[in-house]
């Protein structure tokens, strides 16, 4: 008996080091690290090199449960309030009517191209119709690429609360299919109780949690831990008493992630580490329940239904989700692209097997190469995607040898250290404000006194207290000045500007046209007006022939605009399809003006030959030559209503 | 850049210590050029320098401003000896200097030779260019002909 547990003890740990190691691989080759794991838990599957025979689809939905719950009590302590409140409308749009949009047309899929039954096709779709962001950012931090902020959010936000809906449908269906009955008023009362009472003791949960952790007294060791021990605690009494669980566990963690608690950056580690553990134990989990053997039987119509969720559906749900919100095409083609699907379509699958529905190992399978080909293909491509729209903002500063010391207690000022990067303005000889003086100094290993150690010397350890917000802008003063590349020119403008400069100043000295109500206004106005809340870094309006863009932004105050002085060789690539309504808008003016204005040539022809012919009949041989006149005249006008350049115009986040 | 330049419009190697220096020095000749007082043409460089910094990165800078009295834009351009801190916005030191005065009515013509004096420095390999140059005249060639082939 001891043998046994010892052995299976043995395969697990095995597993989750095999795991770790493989890994590696990802950060290398740019993999989705995600597909990896799931790898793993194939090759060791019973038809695979490992051969463990595991079938206890009860016992990989209860292990994928826990771990889900982790995964977005920890994806909820990540997300900044400040990110939920400029991408939550957008994200919960995506992830209530994106759910619903993607749900249906893979279901109308299934059920007309593959000949579905009614109830399993919705089923498909509701499965395969939550996203997995894990997969996303793991692909984007490797290439050490910063994605535009209210799209990552947006992302991020989507695929936490999208779980809870697409499990809710899924669970819904199994027992509309159990039942054999349907009352659809019923399904939407049962849905409201759901989400109200996740909702509800998810907050109230949360703050709890935030007083429990900050309040009471205990081992440093058990901080973490109770932590952890509440989230799991929310998430089974909210489900037990007929609330969604999952949405209680993101809203706990949502609240306190937010707020400042002592041991807060502990905290934070020790879930992120907790989420990977999460991971890696539901992938494998869930690669050692598929049976590789049975999946050629199902891989065309697998193949078909996800063509259908990624180059139909995905993309039409996110379109009419977003539709609302200010989105720009490319942001739109991305999001619409990275639409990955991950664990969560997995686990889901297990649910009509558990109900023992006819046909729910099929089910289980297509959902599971489904998720295989949206990681691989999606996956793969993020990063080409994101350079091509170009939704990366460039880093505005080099590499920065910094570490983050927490102080006890609460405190608004940070401890941090900096190791003086040789390239450093600070190792330059740079004039230290008085707030980025360092509190303690220590070169060639010992503390020197401040007074008297002279300038700041490469390889110095610099210790400072700021407030946070200042931390950005030590990181430029004790890191490597950065390079700045071509690219980023192109996204941050030639030249620069203060914010506070009025638009008729700029106007004027570069003779740029613009209406009389914004001449007022400073440039910093004109941003706020167009992007509200949800400015951010690298924002552009157009202003006559030029773009303004916003360099810099601390704490929602713009710090530097940009100015493009030919937007038009910035290489952007237009995407046909995707329109906002503003855009359909501006369209169909451009088309409108375009009309009159050759109405108006022809009007002008005509008078002119009229004219000319007139004068030719009247005069003799010195008259002026009638073809040359038109020409010039006509010249002279085209360029003012056909590009629209005539007033101020602002056009979106191109 | 053939009409924004002249031969005698090149300072193939200009001294200063410092921004402010750098700039008075580039007023005195754009003043010789145009005809016009020192002093206001210093004063409508450093206004522009006011809104924000013309340093565009990569050790260039492109003073400009509008300059009444003149009847077209005209350009100088100045390598200088020694880099200097000109606050550009990729905080690295400056040793090509573009200025560029446009008439009080140039409309829209001087942000056409605005464009196209950035887009022209931009190029990495122009630049370097500049920077190995000779003379005068060479610099001259470069920033004459460059345009020329681009516009090819």
């Amino acid at each position: 008996m001891i043998d046994i547990i010892n052995l299976s003890i043995l395969i697990g740990s095995g597993l989750l080091v095999l795991s770790i190691l493989t890994s590696l691989l990802s950060f290398r080759f740019g993999a989705p690290l995600l597909l990896i794991f799931l790898a793993v838990g194939l090759a060791a599957g019973e038809d695979g090199p490992g051969r463990l025979m595991f079938d206890n689809a009860q016992a990989a939905y209860l292990i994928g449960s826990v771990a889900l719950a982790v995964i977005l009590y920890e994806s909820g302590l990540g997300t900044r309030l400040s990110a939920f409140r400029s991408a939550g409308p957008p994200a919960i749009a995506l992830a209530t009517v994106g759910v619903v949009v993607t749900m249906t047309m893979v279901a109308l899929a299934a059920r007309y191209l593959f000949g579905f039954s009614w109830i399993n096709a919705f089923l498909v779709g509701a499965i395969v119709s939550s996203t997995d962001a894990a997969a996303v950012f793991f692909l984007l931090r490797v290439g050490g690429i910063t994605l535009r902020d209210r799209v990552r959010s947006t992302l991020e936000i989507e695929s936490g609360s999208n779980d809870p809906i697409a499990i809710f449908l899924t669970i819904g269906l199994v027992e509309l299919a159990v039942s054999g009955e349907s009352e659809p008023f019923a399904v939407a009362m049962v849905f409201v109780q759901q989400m109200g009472i996740g909702a509800v003791a998810g907050l109230a949960g949360g703050m709890l949690a935030v007083v429990a952790l900050s309040r009471l007294r205990m081992d440093a060791g058990l901080h973490a831990v109770s932590s952890l021990a509440m989230a799991l605690f929310l998430f089974s009494l909210t489900a037990v008493i007929g609330g969604s669980g999952f949405l209680a566990v993101y809203l706990a963690g949502l609240c306190v992630g937010n707020r400042r608690i002592p041991g807060g950056q502990t905290l934070q580690r020790f879930h992120q580490g907790l989420a990977w553990l999460a991971q890696i134990v539901m992938f494998v989990t869930l690669g050692l329940l598929a049976t590789p053997s049975q999946f050629p039987a199902i891989a065309p119509t697998a193949l078909g239904l996800a063509v259908v969720l990624v180059l139909v559906a995905r993309p039409l749900a996110v379109w009419l989700s977003l539709l609302p919100f200010r989105f720009s095409r490319a942001e739109v083609t991305f999001i619409a692209w990275v639409g990955l699907r991950g664990a969560v379509s997995i686990l889901l699958a297990i649910v009509p097997i558990l109900a023992d529905l006819p046909g729910s190992r099929d089910l289980f399978n297509i959902a599971f190469l489904v998720v295989l080909m949206s990681l691989l293909v999606q996956g793969w491509t993020i990063r080409p995607l994101a350079r091509g729209l170009r939704l990366i903002v460039p880093p505005r500063a080099g590499p920065v040898d910094r570490v983050d010391l927490e102080l006890p207690g609460k405190a608004d000022y940070e401890l941090v250290a900096y190791r003086v990067h040789e390239q450093s303005l600070a190792a330059r000889g740079g004039r230290l404000e008085r707030w980025a003086r360092p509190s303690l100094l220590v070169r060639e290993g010992h503390v020197r006194p401040l007074h008297g150690a002279g300038a700041l010397q490469p390889g110095d350890l610099v210790y400072l207290f700021a407030p946070a917000a200042r931390i950005p802008l030590l990181d430029r003063l004790f890191g490597a000045a950065r390079e700045h590349a071509a690219e980023d020119r192109a996204f941050f403008g030639d030249l620069a500007l203060r914010p506070d400069i009025r638009v008729y100043a700029l106007a004027e000295l570069y003779g740029l046209p613009l209406v009389a109500g914004a001449a007022d206004d400073t440039l910093a106005d004109l941003f706020h007006q167009r992007f509200g809340s949800g400015l951010e870094v690298g924002d552009r309006l157009s202003l006559g022939g030029v773009d303004l863009i916003v360099r810099d932004i601390e704490e929602g105050r713009i710090l530097e605009v940009g100015v493009d002085l030919d937007p038009a060789t910035a290489p952007s690539r237009r995407i046909p399809v995707f329109q906002s309504p503003a855009e359909i808008l501006r369209g169909l003016a451009g088309v409108v003006g375009r009309v009159r204005f050759r109405i108006w040539q022809m009007r002008e022809r005509r008078r002119e030959r009229r004219v000319n012919a007139a004068a030719i009949s009247s005069l003799t041989s010195n008259a002026p030559d009638p073809v040359v006149e038109r020409r010039a005249s006509g010249d002279g006008r085209t360029a003012t209503p056909g590009d629209g350049g005539s007033e101020l115009e602002r056009t979106g986040r191109e | 850049m053939i009409d924004l330049l002249t031969p005698k419009s090149i300072i193939p190697n200009l001294r200063a210590n410092s921004k402010k220096q750098a700039l008075q020095e580039l007023a005195r000749r754009a003043a010789e050029l145009t005809g016009q007082h020192e002093r206001a043409v210093f004063d409508v460089l450093l206004e522009r320098e006011r809104l924000g910094t013309t340093g565009v990165g990569h050790g260039i800078a492109i003073p400009h401003g509008k300059l009444p009295g003149i009847d077209r834009v005209q350009g100088l351009f100045a390598r200088l000896e020694r880099p200097i801190d000109f606050d550009a916005i990729d905080e690295q030191p400056v040793d090509l200097i573009f200025v560029l005065l446009a008439p009080e009515q140039a409309g829209a013509d001087h942000l056409k030779a605005l464009a196209r004096v950035s887009r022209m420095l931009r190029d990495a390999q122009t630049c370097e260019k500049l920077r190995g140059a000779d003379n005068a005249d060479a610099l001259f060639a470069l920033l004459t002909h460059t345009e020329s082939i681009r516009a090819a």
